[in-house]
């Protein structure tokens, strides 16, 4: 039998509500000494939530097995050669994590205007299609400038500045 | 009545709603036209905006973006052969073919003028139906509410994926997200950081959820671009066509209304049901598929004839049919106005108003068709590679405007990430989503129930609407499971 991608869903959703089960909710679910009334304790619905999602992912990973014996699009030998086969996707798939993690650190030291403009060059960089660079360079550097000049003018909204460098404060001054 | 209506329209009569109301028609068709960009999208992009404007404009806004990324899913489906968005699937089969014998202009006509009259037929089912079922409603308390929103997700969850399980699976996904943060006593659940104390935006996590998956699926498998738009051509949709067509624009008109006011179901469905009674039954039904405009007909009423009808449960019961509707009730509550059968107690004259512009932005939605049809067209031509990432900055932006938190732009990049997770895992983001919106109010009911009646779980089956819930319930579900047990004896004989 090779297990599938339904097989795969079901483990992770197993594995995933059995760590809230046991693991989180008992870590970072409260129970007060004193509860008024007859209101059920906080941590009820959480576990209620986690037993129903975990009965479900037990029931997805069983129902996946008939799957398994017929060779279908959705076949996957074993999670480590599936990775290795689409390793070009993991590898994008983690570039786009590292990224958006760059920015929400980058963001309070470079500035709110600066982080945007890097982020949307690398995003244009991750579509992978250079036809229309000067498009990608014009709209990297105009387009977030103009959505700072609107949210500000506007929205009054105070975007942060770099602790190390602010390029809105240079706009400002221009 | 009468004097609230008159009211109505006059608070909904003015230059900055038309404004608004044109700039959402507009921006709903434009997104709605581009392949890939959804009405969810369109709604949930338009929210932060919505921070700033008065309530009633800004759920005018997001039901005319509603209302025009439907319409405007039908015009790449012509012109390029691919829907814009998933109702318009059923417009692909007879659109192409026309645009291809010259007749684009033609069939987007007829795509406009069904839209607009289902569009109508729903506004108006909605200012009829919702007022006696949120009567009825009135009658409900905390274990009615308990077991109506159960039945609500059961749906939701049976309907949005390929299977119960991983519907049910991602409805628990959400509900758990939903309890992060201070619950109705005081005490704290999952806060790992000081920010999720007051637990998670709904804005960060909708817009995570529906806007960046795109994004990364763009990213990570960069899909060819391969699309070729026609020409509009023949424009003219002439009286005869639309009197043979009429039949089924109302039957269609009516098929979106009845679907759409069941949570859950929505105008994909609405659509291909409408599209194959109007086959059937058609003299014309053999050349279905080889551009008729007939079939055009049919699934447009449809699909623009659930936009009013989602409503229905959304103000009458405060439970969302679909996603688009559970951004909306976001916006409502964001707004300090909760829906459900109190809404046409405290705030009447706000839902009158909603119900007059509603009817505003089904003429607004012809002249707009009408006047730029031509200019839709290219816009569906936009390469994804430049418009995708523009729409996650847009996000960021927005998102940052609405409480100046870094943690909100934090968990909108999250959520975006989970989002792409679940769409490589066949998880379906619907019944997530929903269940993240109803969530709290879904435990506060069943909190409320146990505290009244002492802990004893009989309160939940104490009245018939209770057993009714109830009842519907389990009928859904056995019949979910009737289907998919036999997908899986077929799966085990093919195996064998």
């Amino acid at each position: 039998m090779i297990p599938n991608r339904d097989f795969y869903t079901g483990l992770v959703a197993t594995a995933f509500f059995a760590l809230v089960l046991f693991v989180l909710i008992p870590v970072y679910v409260r129970v007060p000494s004193f509860i008024p009334g007859f209101a059920p304790p906080p941590d009820m619905w959480p576990r209620v939530i986690g037993w129903v999602g975990l009965v479900m992912g037990v029931l997805a990973l069983g129902l996946a097995v008939p799957k398994m014996r017929r060779r279908s699009s959705d076949q996957i030998t074993s999670i480590g050669a599936y990775l290795y086969a689409n390793r070009i996707f993991v590898y994008r798939f983690i570039c786009m994590i590292i990224g958006f993690t760059a920015f929400v650190y980058l963001m309070p030291k470079i500035g709110f205007l600066t982080a945007t403009i890097v982020l949307l060059a690398f995003l244009f960089i991750m579509t992978g299609d250079f036809s229309r660079k000067a498009w990608m360079i014009g709209l990297s550097i105009i387009f977030p400038i103009f959505l700072y000049v609107v949210f500000t003018e506007i929205t009054h909204t105070p975007f942060p500045h770099g602790k190390w460098f602010s390029l809105a404060r240079l706009l400002h001054l221009i | 009545m009468w004097n609230e209506l008159l009211g109505a329209f006059a608070a909904v009569a003015t230059l900055p709603n038309f404004i608004v109301m044109a700039a959402g028609i507009w921006g709903g068709v434009i997104i709605g036209a581009i392949p890939g960009m959804t009405g969810t999208m369109a709604v949930t992009l338009a929210l932060p905006f919505t921070f700033y404007m008065p309530p009633v404009t800004s759920l005018l806004l997001l039901v005319a973006l509603y209302k025009g990324s439907t319409y405007g899913g039908s015009i790449s489906a012509i012109l390029i052969k691919t829907p814009g968005t998933a109702s318009a699937a059923c417009t692909v089969l007879d659109g192409y073919p026309l645009a291809r014998e010259g007749k684009g202009g033609k069939a987007l006509n007829m795509a406009l003028v069904s839209s607009c009259i289902g569009d109508f037929i729903s506004n108006i089912s909605l200012i009829f139906l919702a007022a006696p079922l949120a009567i009825f409603a009135l009658r409900v308390g905390p274990p009615e509410y308990f077991m109506l929103m159960a039945f609500s997700l059961t749906i939701v969850a049976s309907i949005s994926g390929r299977s119960l399980l991983l519907g049910i699976v991602a409805a628990c996904l959400g509900l758990l997200l939903a309890t992060v943060g201070e619950d109705m006593y005081g005490s704290f659940r999952f806060a790992m950081t000081e920010d999720m104390k007051s637990g998670l935006g709904v804005v960060p996590v909708l817009i995570g959820l529906f806007a960046l998956p795109e994004m990364l699926k763009l990213a990570v498998f960069r899909p060819e671009e391969n699309t070729q738009a026609m020409k509009l051509g023949d424009n003219r949709l002439t009286m005869k066509e639309f009197r043979g067509s009429l039949k089924s624009i109302i039957r269609g008109s009516f098929i979106g209304v009845i679907l759409g006011a069941i949570p859950g179901i929505g105008p994909s469905t609405a659509a291909f049901f409408s599209y194959s009674e109007a086959r059937r039954t058609s003299k014309n039904g053999d050349r279905f598929g080889e551009g008729e405009l007939e079939g055009i007909a049919a699934s447009e009423s449809a699909n623009n004839g659930c936009c009013g009808a989602t409503m229905i449960p959304l103000l009458a019961l405060g439970v969302p049919g679909d996603v688009i509707t559970g951004v909306m009730l976001g916006a409502f509550m964001i707004h300090g106005l909760t829906p459900g059968p109190l809404l046409f107690q405290n705030n009447i004259g706000e839902v009158y108003s909603l119900f007059i512009g509603m009817l505003f932005s089904s003429v607004f939605l012809f002249v707009a068709g009408k006047l730029t049809a031509s200019g839709f067209a290219k816009i569906s031509r936009i390469p994804q590679q430049l418009l995708l990432p523009c729409i996650v900055i847009l996000c960021v932006f927005g998102i940052y405007s609405v409480a100046s938190s870094p943690f909100d732009v934090a968990v909108l990049l999250v959520m975006g990430i989970v989002g792409f997770i679940m769409m490589v895992l066949n998880i379906p983001a619907a019944p997530f989503l929903i269940a993240f919106i109803l969530g709290p109010m879904f435990e506060d009911n069943m909190r409320r129930s146990l505290a009244i009646s002492r802990g004893d779980l009989g309160v939940f089956f104490q009245s018939w609407i209770s057993w009714g819930f109830f009842a519907l319930t389990i009928l859904f579900v056995a019949l979910t499971i009737r289907r998919e047990w036999q997908k899986w004896r077929s799966n085990v004989r093919a195996a064998n």
